[in-house]
């Protein structure tokens, strides 16, 4: 995997906001403009319609009324003169002329200028046709009345309720277009709904798998990082050790070779000198410094990497450093093991040792005790070790507690093992490592 | 919500005494057995379903022998030919003044056998004998009440023969106060046994038809000449209108001109208001000042009518009753003498939407003096519960009382069991039978009996009761009006003979007072232009007031 520097999630979440945004939007604009379409038809057309139609309908039941009060008139149904239903005349054309007025005020927007002339002129030839009829009536000519009736006022009346039942027909039609419409509107928001739906859920689907892949991304880079870093901490470690070793070797070898020569030479010159000859006394003390020098670089070179491991094991060398250890510091160790030792490599050997050697010098430097505890176990599979103060333990704040158990830390997972740094309940810290012992005993 | 909970649950609590528990402070007991009243009506159904059969019929309290006690009148219709099955005549039960009536009918030559529908009762020859008019189907008949206690069917000699239609409701009032009662009859619609039409809720079975099916009919108007008789003088007067289906009639004076002027309620039509011009002729003004249609523009279906000074302003309220599915209408008139229907507003529009309503009247039940309003009601076809399914035949009345502040709450349920018991109802009439100072009804039903309620009032109230005869006016007062003031209590009447539906209530005025202990002062507006005014009048009296002559108690 190449390591790129990760890019931030949040530009691809503001786009999915802005392309739900931008749905949303657009989408209440649109159903905006169709309720006001349909407030339109609803209003304008279907609404005026109905109270238009409402009127046309009054001025046909009018149109009836004079028809059935014509009827009684020309066969002399009631006992009365013809002039009796002048009043009953008046009221309707009263109701008529109000019921026009109102009815124009609404008229659709389908009736023609035709049309609406007609409607004035028909009415008005009607009216001119029974006020001649009144005029009869008042010259006593029945008769004559009642033939007028039968022919054009008939005829009139019939051409008036024909024109509004067209009109009526007409409104209509109209209305029905305009239902159609509006049904048209409710399909189409309904269909941009749907749309928008998709729109909006598209954008949740596509932000949020970008969202989550970048994710799963930054993981793999981290744990990728993690691996290096791991890596890098053992190669650390090894190079330290290989350094050590030679270090040690060198010393041992080298120096440890030389001054042992040194030493040599000088006894057998001091030995050649007579007793009490001058620069014997001097020989003898450069050959004291040379002995205490070949012991310095044993002693350290023993540090460095102790001879006792490569030749002895894990099991003698800890012995070893235990007793080295008690020497040097005045710390009494209670020692304590169980188990037997397998074969352990040398890479599981080394860190282990160190392990012990950093908690035991930790043990000097913060713990203030003069006692302390380590436990050994073997297994086949596995060893555990426990070193054990009961000193001033742990620091509390973890960054505290330094390179040290960082180091300790980077061993035991180079040995894919375990490790633990515990508080013990009555004071001071315990460690705790395990470590397997397979055939390759770790990765060391 | 929890808010919400607790005020309407408070509300519940305070409205609870004050509506629910409370009683109107009156009963209506069912007296008709105990008063003798067997009277049962015949429509003569015999499963043709004439539109006629469902109409009928009226009834009317009034003093026929001029004792005091009012006695009652109720019109029966009869068998249709070739379907004879018993001797169905109308009947005059003569009060005993023991709270028990006696069937007279026969003795008074009343067994006379038509098919009645409404009845108007007034003196129209000034011989202080109330003489009977009964609106027929077919020709309606006038009996002029002899004085010693007997009738005569004078409707031949009289004018008003040849006069056949499909009368309803019919009012006596004297439209040109020349002193001498004249006579409005509404007609419903052209209707023959021969032209009968199949109307159906159902498709399958008959039923009654609503008026569209039949063509409309002029109402009638017959001036009173003097002599016992009467000319027609529907054209004259401007009143013809072929358009009519009219079912009920009343008398106002709406613009307060002393000038009696009339209400027709039609059915399906637009209602009429006939102007009095003060000339002998009307003009009819119904669309104009508010009162044809429905506040819709509807026209609705027109029953009984009633019109009062509802709220003691001087300004006169109508009832109208409607169909079921339409409300009731209660026209107010405002100053401008606009009308305006108040009935939502009032607590009648909702109250009275499913009730299809027939007679119909205010008074003053509990004698507080604010008029009340009585509505009965019953469905026109018995299968009408097949075809929808909260609508019954049969239905209870509707009794609003009156807040003094316009509004009406319906206590008909408080008001006695029986009373409240749903039937088939059609005329309905208020009179003081037992002379106790309150009011009582007489309800009709359609094709079964007759109920008599007594009113047992029990909180404390009580009124004045006036009789007026009119000496230069028409001897029965009719058109008179009577302004009143009492503490904190002023208001108007008026006499007038039919009200509601078919029917007609006493003539006696009675004004409530409350627990008020006197009427301070009592106008009276003869129809002759006399004015006379009366001055503390006690609770609880009965007066006779002649004009010109005064006020005396009234001996009965």
């Amino acid at each position: 995997m190449t390591l790129m520097p990760p890019r931030t999630p949040t530009l691809i979440q503001l786009l999915g906001l802005l392309v739900t945004l931008a749905a949303v939007g657009s989408f209440s604009v649109f159903t905006l403009r169709q309720v006001e379409e349909l407030r339109r038809l609803g209003s304008d057309i279907v609404d005026r319609n109905r109270r238009d139609s409402l009127q046309l309908i009054r001025i046909q039941d009018d149109v009836a009324q004079l028809g059935l009060a014509l009827r009684d008139m020309a066969e002399g149904a009631e006992p009365y003169p013809m002039e009796a239903y002048r009043p009953q005349f008046q009221r309707l054309r009263e109701d008529l002329e109000n019921a026009l007025a109102l009815e124009a005020r609404l008229m659709p927007a389908t009736r023609t200028e035709a049309q609406q002339r007609l409607l004035e002129t028909v009415f008005a030839r009607f009216w001119t046709v029974v006020d001649e009829l009144w005029l009869l009536a008042s010259e006593g000519k029945p008769e004559a009345a009642r033939a007028l009736i039968r022919t054009r006022i008939e005829a009139e009346r019939a051409t008036l309720a024909t024109l509004i039942s067209r009109l009526l027909i007409q409104n209509n039609e109209a209305e029905a277009a305009a239902v159609e419409e509006i049904q048209a509107i409710h399909a189409k928001v309904e269909r941009n709904l749907y749309y928008l739906l998709a729109a909006v859920l598209a954008a949740i689907l596509i932000t949020g798998s970008l969202v989550i892949w970048h994710d799963r991304r930054m993981f793999a880079q981290v744990s990728h990082l993690s691996e290096q870093r791991k890596e890098l901490a053992g190669q650390v470690i090894r190079v330290q050790e290989d350094l050590f070793r030679t270090l040690a070797r060198e010393l041992h070898d080298e120096f440890g070779q030389v001054l042992t020569a040194v030493g040599m030479m000088l006894l057998r010159v001091e030995r050649r000198l007579p007793e009490g000859a001058p620069g014997r006394e001097d020989l003898r003390e450069v050959r004291e410094i040379a002995n205490q020098t070949l012991d310095r670089v044993r002693g350290m070179s023993q540090m460095l990497h102790p001879p006792v491991l490569d030749d002895y094991g894990l099991e003698r060398s800890i012995e070893w450093y235990l007793g080295q250890f008690e020497k040097q510091t005045g710390v009494k160790v209670h020692y304590q093991k169980s188990g037997v030792a397998p074969w352990i490599g040398d890479a599981v050997a080394i860190h282990m040792y160190r392990i012990l050697q950093e908690s035991l010098n930790n043990v000097v430097r913060h713990a203030h005790v003069t006692e302390a505890w380590v436990r050994v176990s073997y297994a086949p599979e596995k060893m555990e070790m426990e070193i054990e103060d009961h000193g001033t333990g742990l620091p509390e704040k973890p960054q505290e507690s330094g390179l040290g158990m960082i180091g300790m830390r980077e061993r035991a997972e180079l040995l894919g093992g375990r490790i633990e740094f515990r508080r013990r309940a009555g004071g001071g810290t315990v460690v705790h490592v395990e470590a397997p012992l397979g055939v390759k005993g770790g990765k060391g | 919500m929890l808010r919400r909970e607790f005020l309407a649950g408070l509300g519940g609590l305070l409205a609870a005494p004050a509506f629910g528990q409370q009683g109107p402070g009156f009963r209506f007991t069912d007296v008709t057995r105990a008063a003798g009243i067997d009277f049962v009506h015949n429509s003569g159904a015999f499963g043709k379903k004439y539109l006629p059969e469902t109409m009928g019929s009226g009834c009317a309290f009034f003093d026929y022998d001029g004792d005091g006690w009012q006695d009652i009148l109720l019109i029966n219709s009869m068998d249709w030919p070739g379907h004879k099955r018993r001797r169905t005549p109308l009947k005059l039960y003569r009060n005993n003044r023991n709270g028990t009536f006696t069937d007279v009918t026969r003795a008074a030559g009343l067994d006379v056998e038509m098919y009645g529908l409404g009845v108007t009762i007034g003196d129209y020859d000034n011989d202080g004998h109330p003489d009977i008019f009964v609106s027929c189907l077919g020709q309606s008949r006038l009996f002029h009440n002899t004085g010693k206690g007997t009738f005569v069917d004078v409707t031949r000699s009289s004018g008003l023969w040849e006069h056949e239609g499909f009368s309803t409701s019919a009012m006596w009032f004297d439209y040109d106060r020349d002193g001498l009662l004249d006579l409005f009859v509404t007609n419903y619609v052209r209707w023959t046994q021969e032209g009968d039409i199949f109307c159906s809720f159902d498709g399958n079975s008959k039923a009654y038809c609503t008026p569209e099916a039949y063509r409309g009919v002029t109402c009638w108007l017959f001036r009173n000449r003097g002599d016992g008789t009467f000319e027609d003088v529907t054209a004259k007067a401007g009143v013809l209108d072929t358009t009519s289906k009219s079912l009920g009639v009343t008398l106002l004076d709406f613009n307060n001109d002393g000038w009696p002027d009339v209400f027709v309620a039609n059915d399906t039509q637009p209602n009429k208001l006939y102007t009095n011009l003060r000339n002998g002729r009307f003009l009819e003004q119904a669309v104009r000042i508010g009162l044809a249609f429905s506040e819709d523009g509807r026209a609705r279906a027109g029953m009984g009518v009633d019109a009062a000074d509802v709220d003691n302003s001087g300004l006169v309220s109508i009832i109208v009753t409607n169909f079921d599915n339409e409300m009731m209408g209660l026209y107010r008139s405002n100053r401008d003498g606009q009308f305006v229907d108040r009935a939502p507003q009032a607590g009648i529009g909702q109250a009275t939407r499913h009730s299809l309503g027939f007679g119909c009247f205010f008074f003053d039940p509990d004698l507080d003096g604010m008029l009340d309003l009585l509505i009965v009601n019953g469905h026109i076809d018995e299968s009408i519960s097949r075809a929808r399914r909260n609508v019954t035949h049969a239905q209870p009345p509707h009794l609003f009382m009156n807040d003094g502040k316009g509004n009406f709450r319906d206590v008909s349920r408080l008001a006695g069991e029986s009373f409240a018991a749903p039937k088939v109802a059609r005329g309905a009439a208020y009179g003081d039978f037992d002379n106790d100072g309150d009011l009582d009804v007489l309800i009709t039903t359609n094709n079964g009996p007759a109920y008599l309620y007594r009113n047992d009032l029990d909180n404390g109230h009580r009124g004045v009761r006036l009789r007026l005869t009119g000496t230069k006016s028409n001897r029965d007062a009719i058109g008179a009006v009577v302004k009143f003031e009492a503490s904190g209590l002023a208001g108007t009447r008026i006499v007038k003979s039919a009200t509601g539906y078919l029917s007609q209530c006493e003539l006696p005025v009675t004004i409530g007072l409350g627990r008020r202990d006197a009427l301070q002062r009592v106008t009276i507006f003869w129809p002759s232009g006399r004015t006379e005014e009366y001055k503390n009048l006690k609770a609880g009296g009965r007066f006779v007031v002649e004009e010109g002559k005064g006020l005396k108690p009234d001996r009965a």
